[in-house]
């Protein structure tokens, strides 16, 4: 079985992130990690190689730093990597990164002359959380998605996926080629063995440009994008909670709901 | 400052901090109430291959420098230096085989290491602690084999090792020179372990006693000749007194972050305590103390690595790094206040863990003495 896996450079999401004068977030000395759901979609991928066979790529678009990400991902997993990257990329929306994407899938299948049976992403990157970027690649690519996976498994072309819901979760069915996005599953993303480690360090990672994708320019970073930031805003602090008191269960219940029907909350 | 390490060992320390950070520092808090021996922490470990790290590359170890491998352990003393001493403990008790052993025993011991094993080394008795040649401990030659009988005793990972090498008396008038080193593996009939100790700190580290009663093994189980185990032992020890330098560092370190991460916090006067010069300066004799010690263990592992002698040096490094974990454990008690001294701060154990580096593998009295002969000379 042939596995793309598209994966996020992001901040690291334990950092706290304050914004610099101009708005923008202050990125200075913030880790650079691979995105969260990326790490559970390696992890899924990897787990479904294990147990059919077959061998994973990983792919990313970003600058040469996303080369350490791509490499974190060849020691727990992957088998390929390919940096996506060229300055006509910068300032790509989330569909300019589909758009990507799906050319680099196509150009890959053509290189290898092996097509892909499954593409995984995150649900969502950590850092912008739009959740588009898969559904936009399945859209691109003309290929079935399911999203919100925490499980999946594959057998006679058959890719058979559990997707969560807010009341339990839906089993779907889906004939391969298509596209899974990732949500938390059980299991952790597994740690790199030392042997691992050394090894990734030494695997090539080529880099693919706009001229090696013959990817139109013009659909492609920041004028090509159909969606853009208008500001960036920090969370909100939290705020010490209000430490209800009264002398028996009962006025504290009583309290509780006064409060909250005063804030209309009920 | 930190080890000066290859690119390899860069790429490693990220990831075995992360590991460190996420699955030994906060579950070692609870084991060292307990005392337990946290086998699921090992098992993770050992899937990470962080217990073969100083197998040799020849065989089946990943080759990468002493200094990069002290980078790591020290990342897992910060953690927990229980766990780190269970790590480097595993590697002195494979240390004797590597030292004076066949190329069939070299290869045994690193294969049991690298299917995730782990290794003991038994010297000590009850009564022969800095006095090696006073071991009760025989082996007396019968045939093909030789039979042990004897009990060693404060053994490192005594109980979970996957195979023991032991030092036995065959000529009991030879003094050291009538000591021996043989190489046991576990579940060898005759081996056995007894009492375990309830200890003051490393308390996620196992030690218990080895007991042999009658036990056979095969003569080629002799490691080096007849007569030869004192020098082994030695050797052995003069490598691993280095690593302990390590861990001790690495418990330094720990107390000197907590000290800075609470005086910044801690508001006494209307600002943060470290404002104030006084507890700054502490800091820095903290900062002096750590970073002399951590450079002494590079310096003596770098020497090993040169092929050059380093007893002296490693006696030093582990001598000074033991001494300066107490002075630093104790001066990050004293900046937590009375918080320090409650089990609730992460301070405190690590006084208790510190102490035992100025104890095993040579206690700092025998470091002066080998620094002192290394220093001084016959006269």
């Amino acid at each position: 079985m042939e596995i793309l896996v598209c994966i996020k450079q992001v901040p690291d999401d334990a950092a706290e992130i304050r914004l610099k004068a101009d708005g923008t977030p202050d990125l200075d000395g913030v880790a650079q990690v691979v995105n969260a759901f990326d790490t559970y979609a390696l992890e899924m991928a990897t787990r479904l190689k294990e147990a059919v066979g077959g061998e994973i790529t990983v792919i990313s678009v970003g600058g040469e730093s996303a080369r350490d990400a791509l490499k974190t991902c060849l020691a727990v997993g992957a088998q390929h990597a390919f940096l996506l990257t060229d300055p006509a990329f910068e300032g790509s929306d989330s569909l300019g990164k589909a758009r990507i994407l799906a050319t680099a899938k196509a150009k890959l299948e053509e290189k290898s002359g092996k097509p892909f049976d499954l593409i995984f992403c995150g649900l969502e990157a950590t850092d912008k959380a739009t959740g588009q970027t898969g559904a936009q690649l399945a859209e691109l690519l003309n290929l079935p998605l399911i999203t919100n996976l925490t499980d999946i498994s594959y057998e006679n072309g058959t890719v058979t996926a559990k997707q969560e819901t807010d009341f339990g979760y839906n089993l779907i069915d889906s004939a391969a080629p298509c596209v899974v996005t990732v949500n938390t599953p059980a299991y952790a993303p597994r740690y790199p063995t030392i042997k691992s480690k050394l090894a990734a360090k030494k695997m090539p990672i080529d880099p693919i440009s706009l001229a090696d994708l013959g990817e139109d320019a013009g659909k492609v970073g920041k004028q090509a994008a159909l969606t853009r930031t208008v500001r960036f805003a920090e969370p909100p602090q939290k705020v010490a909670g209000v430490k209800i008191k009264e002398e028996t269960c009962e006025d504290s219940a009583r309290r509780a709901v006064a409060m909250m029907v005063e804030a209309k909350a009920l | 400052m930190a080890y000066i390490i290859s690119e390899e060992g860069q790429e490693l320390l990220g990831a075995v901090k992360e590991f460190c950070e996420k699955e030994v520092k906060e579950q070692c808090k609870e084991y060292d109430k307990t005392g337990e021996w946290p086998k699921e922490i090992y098992d993770k470990a050992i899937e990470m291959q962080l217990h073969m790290l100083e197998v040799p590359e020849e065989y089946g170890g990943m080759g990468l420098d002493r200094v990069s491998v002290a980078a790591l352990i020290e990342q897992m003393a910060i953690a927990d230096s229980g766990f780190a001493t269970t790590i480097s403990a595993s590697g002195l008790g494979m240390k004797p085989v590597l030292i004076g052993g066949t190329e069939e025993q070299k290869q045994r011991a690193c294969d049991l290491i690298v299917d995730g094993g782990f290794a003991a080394f038994c010297l000590t008795e009850p009564g022969a602690g800095s006095d090696a040649s006073a071991g009760k401990t025989t082996a007396v030659r019968d045939g093909d084999s030789y039979i042990l009988n004897g009990r060693k005793c404060f053994i490192t990972n005594g109980a979970v090792s996957s195979f023991y090498c032991v030092t036995a008396m065959t000529d009991k008038s030879a003094g050291t020179k009538g000591i021996s080193m043989f190489y046991i593996e576990k579940d060898t009939p005759g081996l056995s372990t007894g009492h375990e100790e309830d200890k003051m700190g490393i308390r996620t580290s196992n030690t218990c006693d080895v007991v042999l009663e009658d036990c056979r093994i095969p003569a080629s189980n002799l490691i080096g000749a007849e007569g030869q185990g004192f020098s082994i032992a030695m050797k052995t020890l003069d490598q691993a007194r280095a690593w302990m330098g390590c861990i001790a560092t690495g418990i330094a370190q720990r107390g000197m972050e907590e000290a800075i991460a609470y005086g910044k916090e801690r508001i006494q006067f209307g600002k943060p305590v470290l404002k104030n010069q006084a507890l700054q300066f502490k800091i820095a004799d903290m900062a002096i103390k750590i970073e002399t010690a951590r450079q002494m263990v590079a310096h003596a592992l770098t020497l090993m690595d040169l092929g050059l002698p380093y007893s002296k040096e490693s006696a030093i490094a582990k001598c000074y790094a033991s001494d300066i974990a107490m002075e630093v454990a104790s001066e990050a008690i004293q900046m937590f206040g009375g918080y320090g001294y409650s089990r609730e701060y992460p301070v405190e154990k690590l006084l208790r863990d510190a102490k035992i580096f100025q104890i095993f593998e040579g206690t700092n009295e025998i470091q002066r003495i080998v620094v002192a002969n290394n220093t001084i000379g016959r006269f």
